[in-house]
């Protein structure tokens, strides 16, 4: 290849490149191209040519600063929320499938139309303990840190949960400002004398459960988390196959035995849970033949 | 997630173009969207950020007519191929029924191609669904390129990096010509709905 043809090749590569959104690549070829131009006898004179690669070098930096302050979760139309909204409440149950349209606004950074579905959602008295998680969220990506905690106290002055969901919600609070970096001080929950307002409806029921991460307090793999899927679900009991060359884990995994800090993955909400392995059998038939199918009870934490 | 209404005789199932960053996904849909008008049941609706990257997701639906007796309505999504849009690419996964992997040919993409199918075994599995089960059509994306004198892989390479395991049938696409794209679709409605019909049996 002649040095013309070469710096030919490279103007065609990093204008390709650059249409095709592949600025980095671009910006490596015009980068090559200047350093081919000013090596060589003949086109390092040519000041006019390297200016022009220098010029197309500074618009591609350009184009990479404006692509890297594009605003990452824009505001949408009213349209496409509610497109989003239908789009991605996938439940036959018509609460639970509320509670993921919008899970999914505010996953798609629609926070303000999220959070006041999700306040709607409280209201209603449909999953509050997974609204008001999500409430916090919203107010933390909407406003500064005392939005939420300022949510958090109004529903701790209105006895809006029981104690046992107050302190759930305070725990799940301080994680969040934790992972910011915030340091502010959350009332502990003190167990009022009277009875509280339960709002509780749907929530009685335990979500579905798609896959659940277990620590493994002993044997070879102590201290690490195994994560399963699950495989049939009925109310708390959920089953998982355990692999039969895993002897280790069915080994460990006897009836009986207590599962702490599990982590139990829906497709609304992850949340710790303990669990106890309430039964083991081995599967008879089938392409899972030989593998063990393992009960576990859970208990919301 | 596939319904099949038994009684209006009507089915209705969703596939995903799944792939790395800025490598045709949209361009497939929009080419459908063009060719295909009197098939489509709504307007294209793409989210789109600076750059026409695809931001959360590309979504048209589209009607099939009768097949068997049946009505088929078909959602045809995409994904944003950005490593960083990990969290919106499982949401738009969920309860699919087929995939079109749409793989860029340009060689300097050959490590986004390994990497985002990968994503896509991950994120089906932490779903309960299995790559090598699923519907899976490859198409190798952006032919058209080595006639420009771009560096591109051979069609053998990309075999061998993404379909050596898979053995997903593969189509040659320059999608913003829209050549070999009609093709993918077809090839992938057809084990789509060949699949539903063992777990659904829609056509009986």
């Amino acid at each position: 290849m002649s040095d013309r043809q070469r710096v030919e090749s490279l103007v065609r590569e990093a204008d390709i490149y650059r249409s095709q959104g592949f600025l980095v690549a671009a910006k490596q070829k015009y980068m090559e191209l200047l350093q081919l131009i000013q090596g060589h006898g003949k086109y390092s004179k040519n000041e006019k040519l390297i200016s022009a690669v220098e010029r197309k070098i500074r618009s591609i930096e350009k184009d990479m600063s404006e692509v890297s302050k594009t605003d990452a979760k824009p505001q949408l139309s009213r349209e496409t929320q509610d497109l989003i909204q239908k789009l991605f409440s996938f439940s036959k149950n018509k609460e639970t499938a509320t509670m993921e349209g919008a899970v999914a606004l505010a996953k798609f950074g629609q926070y303000q139309k999220a959070l006041t579905e999700f306040m709607r959602l409280m209201n209603e008295g449909i999953l509050p303990l997974e609204a008001a998680k999500n409430i916090l969220r919203c107010h933390l990506s909407l406003s500064p840190p005392e939005v939420a905690l300022t949510q958090y106290k109004s529903w701790v002055s209105r006895n809006d949960f029981p104690p046992d969901d107050l302190k759930y919600l305070r725990r799940f609070l301080k994680n969040l400002l934790d992972k910011r970096g915030v340091k502010v001080e959350i009332p502990e929950i003190v167990e009022p004398a009277g009875k509280v307002k339960r709002k509780k409806k749907a929530e009685e029921e335990v979500l579905d459960i798609s896959s659940v991460g277990v620590p493994l307090n002993l044997g070879p793999l102590k201290g690490e988390t195994v994560e399963f899927e699950v495989s049939f679900q009925s109310g708390n009991t959920i089953s998982i196959v355990v692999p039969s060359d895993k002897t280790h884990l069915l080994e460990a995994f006897r009836p009986g035995l207590k599962l702490e800090d599990m982590q139990c993955y829906s497709l609304i909400a992850v949340f710790n849970g303990t669990g106890v392995v309430s039964g083991k059998s081995e599967i008879t038939s089938g392409p899972k033949k030989g593998d063990f199918a393992l009960d576990i009870t859970i208990s919301g934490d | 997630m596939a319904i099949f209404n038994a009684k209006d005789r009507v089915i209705e199932c969703k596939l995903v173009y799944y792939g790395p960053g800025r490598g045709g996904k949209t361009s497939n849909l929009e080419y459908i969207y063009r060719a295909g008008k009197k098939y489509a049941m709504s307007d294209m609706v793409s989210i789109n950020t600076k750059g026409d990257r695809t931001l959360f997701f590309d979504f048209l639906p589209i009607g099939l007519g009768k097949i068997r007796g049946c009505d088929v309505k078909v959602q045809l999504y995409t994904v944003p191929g950005q490593q960083k849009y990990s969290s919106t690419r499982k949401l738009v996964l969920k309860y699919v029924d087929g995939i079109v992997f749409v793989a860029d040919s340009l060689e300097i993409r050959r490590k986004a191609n390994v990497l985002s199918l990968k994503d896509l075994q991950q994120n089906l599995a932490a779903q309960g669904q299995d790559v090598f089960k699923i519907p899976v059509v490859m198409q190798f994306n952006k032919r058209d390129l080595g006639d420009k004198e771009i560096p591109i892989m051979p069609v053998d390479l990309m075999t061998r990096d993404l379909n050596s395991k898979l053995k997903a049938p593969v189509f040659e696409a320059s999608a913003l010509k829209g050549t070999g794209v009609p093709e993918t679709l077809k090839k992938c409605l057809v084990l789509t709905l060949q699949d539903l019909q063992k777990e659904l049996k829609w056509t009986e």
